[in-house]
């Protein structure tokens, strides 16, 4: 089967429109478990954003990449991440900085300055997923604003997350991904880094009987 | 010599994970002591390598070029000081009963497996790879800074966690950028991620793409380095992890993340010129030191004391590389591998009056030099070296630092040498309230079976930071040559 290039470049585009879509939706929840939810609903979208570039592309270790995604990802991660909130009792609402309409806004603007800072540099990438680099950088900004405007350790984590998926996204983008030696080192530090993140969760809970990070202010000056 | 550089990398990991195994604390002890005598061993036979000439590499993978033996030089020598002294510090603390054995176990398995990232990293030819490393050493460390458990130290290790993951992710973004940059250039390939490769085919690389990729890095590995406004991990992660990982985190770690934003501007460079990254790093490091110069003034806490210098030190580092040309550059690296010996001494000498008082408070402090004369003698010689006294090194590389940044830009050498000036005061002002005077407190003394050890990796790093302060010896001479290639800079080393 052919896929006509603009037929292939739209559904990339597509793809990673979704994967914005889903920054916004997390932004906007309130309950931590459907945040985890989205997150893995976003991973989703990323392995089959890969796997449609590796698809159009033929560069067939993305598809070993996507597949890391979805086990990584889709499972395992967000399996870690419930069994914490299952652990620590903290279905309840979020603790927000910033309000939800003004964290939108804040978020719309944020896109903007992504598409604004990558403009200069678009034109260089290939014509498939030009548009991508710009949205990746727009879900790193954003992954950045959840970990700022959100006081729960999960959610902090959670926006971390996001910001690993923009930037695989980035990669898959700018680059047809990293070549798979690096890809695979990636997945397994990020890996690596969920657990600890888990593991310090626990800490936390055990001696702060909290996982509120605005109580962890303690160390000054 | 190959073999060497495996031998060196491969000597932390497979010591880790021979810790898993090990049972009893002299089996430990012997173990550790070993490990860090290989390490010297191979650090010596990689730097002679070099030294003479020849860049030692294996396969495609390793490749130690001038910088990266001046790394190991300064990794592996303060790694294996670290190493002794942690035998004795945690030894202590295991005869003492507040770390049990298989915490003491776990200990060393972290501190190796931190040591082989870092190690790893600097010797790899490849711009990814070594984000990986990093990455490695970034989490290995996560693990050593929360050790103690108390909420201070908890909390110290959440923030390090949260910021240095944030800012490694940044710095894949600047790598992938880099790579973005470079594949149009050499094709979609490993080859494309060389450093060796990179740096030849440089100058053809799209500017734009490495000012963005250079300003990801930057923000990415300067929040690892400790470099102002991404600083606020470091004092605290400084001040509540075990006094060893203290010493490695300011004397190795820092470095590293400096490393890695130095590797890429002898990328940057010829692409963009030479004004772009300097500029930003000048900006950061006065940035940095004005900071710490502040916090020197008003710190109660003596390892935070210390944690604030190594900003300081880092801004100073910066503030060389970002003026640039031969006196900036030779500055930078002097001043990078004096002050690994000097603040891991310091560390050293601190985690000392730690244990044998219990807290960190500098009032409580007082007349180290007649209760402790080798820790307090030790901690007012690394504090004079740190606040920039002659005859030490760091007031070498601090002079030649003010004069390539009078030849650029004058203001930047007032500001400097101001700053200077106030960190020096508020420096010396709190050590000296510490090691002068009558004591106060008896403390609980070392046991023979720790005391030991400290005071042989205290020893060690004195006799090094006063030998290359004194006269720069050949092999260091010999390393600093290449790297005006590496560098781009013309002219000689002053």
């Amino acid at each position: 089967m052919v896929i006509h290039p603009d037929l292939g470049s739209q559904l990339v585009n597509l793809c990673s429109a979704l994967l914005l879509l889903t920054c916004f939706a997390i932004i906007a929840q309130r309950r931590l478990s459907a945040c985890v939810d989205l997150f893995a609903l976003q991973s989703v979208f990323l392995a089959v954003t890969a796997a449609l570039v590796a698809f159009l592309t033929g560069a067939h270790h993305i598809y070993i990449a996507a597949a890391l995604t979805v086990v990584i990802k889709v499972i395992i991660l967000p399996r870690i991440l419930k069994a914490v909130i299952e652990r620590l009792n903290v279905k309840r609402e979020l603790v927000l900085n910033i309000n939800i309409p003004s964290s939108l806004l804040i978020c719309g603007a944020l896109v903007i300055l992504a598409f604004y800072i990558t403009q200069p540099i678009i034109s260089l990438g290939f014509l498939l997923t030009q548009d991508s680099l710009a949205i990746a950088l727009s879900i790193v900004l954003i992954g950045f604003f959840i970990m700022i405007a959100r006081k729960k350790a999960v959610t902090q984590v959670i926006g971390f997350l996001v910001i690993e998926n923009g930037l695989f996204l980035g990669a898959t983008a700018a680059a047809y991904g990293m070549p798979l030696i690096v890809e695979l080192g990636v997945f397994f530090d990020i890996l690596v880094a969920g657990l600890i993140i888990g593991v310090y969760t626990h800490r936390l809970q055990d001696t702060f009987d909290s996982v509120d990070t605005s109580k962890l202010t303690g160390l000054k000056e | 010599m190959a073999s060497a550089l495996i031998i060196l990398i491969a000597a932390p990991l497979v010591s880790g994970l021979l810790s898993l195994a090990v049972r009893t604390r002299p089996v430990m002890e012997r173990l550790q002591m070993g490990h860090a005598a290989v390490l010297w061993a191979a650090m010596a036979a990689v730097v002679a390598g070099v030294a003479a000439g020849d860049d030692v590499s294996f396969g495609s993978l390793l490749h130690a070029d001038a910088l990266s033996a001046f790394m190991d030089l300064m990794l592996a020598f303060v790694g294996g000081t670290a190493l002794v002294y942690a035998v004795g510090y945690m030894g202590e603390k295991l005869s003492r009963g507040p770390v049990e054995f298989p915490r003491y176990r776990r200990f060393f398995v972290y501190f190796d497996l931190f040591l082989f990232a870092m190690v790893f990293a600097v010797n790899l030819d490849n711009i990814a790879l070594m984000w990986i490393a990093v990455e490695g050493s970034t989490i290995s460390a996560a693990l050593s800074v929360g050790f103690d458990r108390t909420k201070a130290a908890l909390e110290a290790g959440w923030k390090y966690i949260i910021l240095n993951f944030v800012g490694i992710t940044l710095a894949l973004f600047g790598t992938v950028l880099v790579y973005y940059a470079s594949e149009h250039v050499l094709g979609v390939s490993m080859e494309a991620l060389k450093w060796s490769v990179l740096a030849r085919a440089a100058g053809s690389l799209n500017p734009v793409v490495l000012k963005m990729a250079f300003v990801f890095v930057m923000i990415g590995y300067g929040t690892k380095a400790g470099v102002a406004p991404m600083h606020t991990w470091l004092p605290d992660a400084h001040a509540e992890a075990p006094t060893p990982i203290s010493a490695v985190l300011s004397g190795l770690m820092l470095n590293l993340g400096l490393y890695a934003v130095l590797r890429l501007k002898t990328i940057v460079d010829p692409a963009v010129g030479p004004e772009f990254a300097g500029s930003i790093m000048v900006g950061l490091g006065l940035l940095s030191m004005t900071i710490a110069a502040t916090f020197l003034l008003i710190q109660r806490d003596y390892k935070r004391l210390f944690a604030y210098s190594s900003i300081e030190h880092v801004g100073i580092v910066l503030v060389g590389f970002g003026v640039g040309g031969a006196a900036g550059v030779f500055g930078g690296l002097f001043h990078m591998i004096n002050h690994a010996l000097a603040k891991s001494t310091a560390f050293y000498a601190a985690g000392r009056v730690l244990l044998r008082y219990g807290h960190k408070n500098i009032d409580g402090v007082t007349g180290l030099l007649r209760q402790m004369p080798l820790v307090g003698g030790a901690m007012l010689l690394a504090a004079l070296a740190l606040a920039g006294m002659p005859p030490f090194g760091l007031f070498i590389s601090e002079i030649l630092i003010a004069t390539g940044a009078y030849d650029k830009r004058p203001w930047v050498a007032y500001a400097f040498l101001l700053l200077l000036v106030v960190a020096f005061a508020a420096l010396v002002y709190q050590v000296f309230r510490m090691v002068l005077g009558e004591p106060k407190e008896t403390g609980v003394p070392m046991t023979p079976g720790g005391g030991r050890f400290t005071d042989f990796a205290l020893a060690a790093n004195l006799v090094a930071m006063g030998y290359i302060g004194i006269h720069m010896p050949g092999f260091l001479r010999a390393l600093f040559i290449p790297m005006t290639r590496v560098f781009h800079v013309l002219g000689e080393i002053p």
